[in-house]
């Protein structure tokens, strides 16, 4: 096990599975000769050339149709794009081509094609450059999602998708990128499908995701001082949806809070609790509570920003709705 | 409808309070918000509400008692009951929960006054709280509720089990100052007790064979069925009688239980899934009655006619496949438990109220069916006195079934197998 940082944890994934299979290759904005924005695509030019490590214009509708294409021709493309906010030019080739390719041609034609992008609030970039837009591909039947919150899961989702078939969209978020944690040494792959218990509990279940887990985990360790005990599950990939252990653990708890940073109206968190009402109405003692951000576009002031995603307070005080407990007890810390 | 004042919490972390006024006594009629009584903590003095209105008919505590909190302090008896009225409230048009006492409208007094329901008139409750009450037959109306709108959450119903098992405790030490049925625990465990009934004719000792098998690990306990070992007869006579016997004694042992039991106590088992308080989390039938209608009726009345040693024993042979199952010292001890007290007459009672000849009087199919956990029917292929197919007919399609080659005593001659397939039965309703 080594300490690294999530973004190295990328370029370890990507650096890894380029020198296994000739036909991985990543074009992006600034990912050459500058190493991409966070550093994640750093020493790649020099060890696998211009051919397979390549920039672009800022064409993002020009550099998804060229993933996609590439994919379906039997490469192995990774796009990536800097804001998951601008994948929205190349929405056509991720909805109706890379999604239905393999439907439409009777399962002959394969999409191994993986978006890498980055999203979420984090320093006041604003509107266009902060939204957490996962339950636009969440809802495309024929997409896989992932949303690494820890450099080990980063490292071992990356290396899955580039050896799957099917199109990716590799979710990253702004302030995960400097976050260290401890990543296994050698081969390191995390399929697809199974959570992660970040922190077993019995008192209430949290489902988070992203940058939603830290918070969670920090919530947790709050009312851990107060004598409950969470159980925080990052599904790690959204689709498809590790179902078992969520219900696993509802089963235990009784309660649930989901935790999301998107907007509330819409959300891969509404989804997750009309399974959970549906598959463990008998085991709940209280309503599934969510937590997610407003319905606004993310203000740019650093104040408003904050106010507008979910804060490690509104995790605790949604645990305690759960539990009945009123907020006005709690003992003053 | 009763109306129950709790002792309040006064503390975040007083177990008691003690009572330094009580403003009512039996017989006083109170009214909503009247101060009935005035409870003491270490620091202040507290004024106990009445909520309902009603007639005093319990005070369990007297002035200078130490009371847990929680518990009823004052049981009010609604002598006139409210009809429950949905008043609409003006500003928004949704109904106003909290229902008014009408003191013009006096309605059937079957009618509960609940203080918080939901628009459809049921009480509130989780739907976890909900299955836990139903799968422990508590009646949810009877909970108080502590969530949101007081709806009845998990943790009230798990305070309700934990004072019906409080409750149970002290009625174990009751019945075991006056014990009505003989009861002894064969095997000492942990977990759900393991119930063990023997049939018609039989006594506690007859599982003694089997329970040398059994690797189980929960406790096991007999009962010895009324007018049989040492347990005297029922005071009411009939099927219904032995149930109501048998559920008493259960009752004083706690609340659930899993049951296995042979022939007339196979039945006896079934009739006790479907009594109120009595939690039956498996069952294995061996060799049941009370399934088909036909007993073999020469049996019966040759075996309470036996008046020799000899006889006895031709008679016990009829119970199994292989007669050197029955051992010489069953029959002897029998015969000299038969000599030495008037069982006989006792037993030849009882018959005479659950069979006639070759007929049982009684049906526990109805019950069978309703049971929603695991069941195990054992029968003997060879037995004897319960015709096997006319039980295998009678059983429900949840019923796990097994044959042995056996007679009427498949846990005497086949008792390895026998307590193998009561573990495995066991460990699924566990």
């Amino acid at each position: 096990m080594r300490e690294i940082m999530y973004r190295d944890a990328l370029r370890e994934a990507i650096d890894e599975e380029m020198a296994r299979n000739p036909e991985v290759f990543i074009i992006g904005e600034g990912i050459a000769d500058r190493g991409g924005s966070y550093k994640v695509t750093e020493g790649l030019l020099a060890k696998y050339g211009a051919k397979r490590v390549r920039d672009t214009p800022i064409a993002e509708a020009g550099m998804i149709g060229v993933g996609v294409g590439a994919a379906i021709a039997g490469s192995r493309p990774i796009v990536e794009i800097l804001y998951v906010d601008f994948a929205m030019l190349g929405m056509d080739m991720i909805v109706n081509q890379a999604a239905k390719f393999r439907l439409m041609t009777g399962g002959e034609g394969r999409v191994p094609f993986v978006m890498r992008s980055q999203g979420g609030t984090g320093g006041g970039v604003a509107a266009q450059h902060s939204q957490s837009l996962e339950a636009l591909f969440y809802a495309i039947p024929g997409l896989r999602v992932v949303m690494p919150s820890t450099p080990a899961d980063a490292k071992g989702l990356l290396k899955y998708s580039l050896r799957q078939q099917d199109p990716v969209i590799f979710l990253e978020h702004k302030h995960l990128y400097m976050t260290k944690g401890l990543v296994p040494d050698g081969e390191h792959i995390v399929e697809f499908g199974i959570g992660d218990i970040k922190r077993t509990g019995k008192d209430v279940t949290m489902i988070a995701w992203s940058n939603m887990v830290p918070r969670t985990l920090e919530a947790a360790e709050a009312l851990s001082k107060q004598g409950i005990e969470v159980e925080v599950i990052d599904p790690r990939t959204l689709v498809p949806l590790d179902k078992a252990m969520i219900l696993k653990s509802v089963a235990k708890t009784k309660r649930v809070v989901i935790v999301q940073e998107a907007a509330r109206r819409g959300g891969v968190a509404s989804d997750i609790a009309s399974i959970i009402q549906h598959d463990a109405f008998f085991d709940l003692d209280a309503p599934v509570e969510i937590v997610a951000g407003l319905d606004i576009p993310v203000p740019f002031n650093l104040s408003l920003e904050k106010a507008s995603v979910p804060q490690t307070d509104d995790i605790v005080a949604a645990a305690l709705r759960t539990l009945y407990v009123p907020v006005h007890l709690q003992a003053a810390e | 409808m009763l109306e129950t004042i709790l002792v309040p919490q006064v503390g975040q972390d007083l177990t008691e309070a003690k009572i330094v006024a009580l403003h009512v006594k039996l017989g006083d009629t109170v009214k909503r918000g009247d101060i009935v009584a005035e409870v003491e903590s270490e620091k202040a003095t507290f004024e106990v509400e009445a909520f309902a209105a009603g007639v005093v008919t319990s005070l369990p505590y007297k002035v200078g008692d130490l009371a847990p909190v929680l518990e009823p302090l004052v049981i009010l008896e609604n002598a006139r009951e409210a009809k429950p009225a949905t008043i609409a409230n003006g500003k928004n048009g949704t109904p106003h929960r909290q229902l008014m006492a009408s003191d013009s409208e006096t309605i059937s007094t079957e009618q509960p006054i609940v203080e918080f329901v939901s628009s459809n008139g049921s009480v509130r409750s989780s739907p976890l709280a909900r299955r836990m009450a139903e799968a422990n037959r508590l009646s949810i109306q009877n909970i108080v509720g502590t969530g949101p709108h007081r709806a009845v959450v998990f943790r009230d119903v798990e305070e309700a089990l934990a004072k019906n098992r409080g409750q149970a405790h002290q009625l174990i030490a009751a019945a075991l100052s006056n014990p009505r049925l003989a009861v002894k625990t064969l095997k000492n465990g942990v977990g759900t007790p393991v119930v063990f009934l023997h049939g018609f004719g039989g006594e506690i000792a007859a599982w003694r064979q089997l329970i040398m098998s059994m690797t189980l690990t929960n406790p096991m306990i007999a009962v010895d069925l009324p007018g049989h070992g040492a347990s005297p007869l029922a005071a009411k006579s009939g099927f219904d009688g032995l149930v109501d016997e048998v559920a008493a004694a259960l009752h004083s042992l706690g609340g659930e239980f899993h049951l296995v039991g042979h022939s007339l106590g196979a039945a006896i088992a079934v009739a006790l899934s479907a009594q109120t308080g009595i939690v039956v989390k498996s069952l294995t039938l061996i060799a049941p009655a009370g399934l088909g209608a036909t007993i073999n009726g020469s049996f019966i009345s040759g075996y309470l006619s036996a008046r020799s040693e000899a006889a006895l024993a031709a008679q016990m042979r009829r119970l199994v496949y292989d007669s050197k199952s029955i051992p010489a010292s069953l029959v002897g001890a029998t015969f000299a438990a038969r000599q030495a007290s008037n069982i006989v007459q006792t037993q030849g009672q009882i018959a005479e109220n659950l069979f006639e000849g070759s007929t049982q009087l009684f049906s526990v199919r109805a019950e069978l069916l309703n049971f929603k956990g695991p069941c195990r029917v054992i029968l003997g292929r060879r037995d004897m006195i319960i015709p096997p197919a006319e039980t295998e007919q009678a059983l429900p399609a949840n019923a796990a079934l097994h044959r042995v080659e056996a007679g009427h005593m498949p846990f005497l001659e086949e008792a390895t197998l026998v307590s193998r397939l009561i573990a495995q039965t066991v460990r699924s309703g566990e």
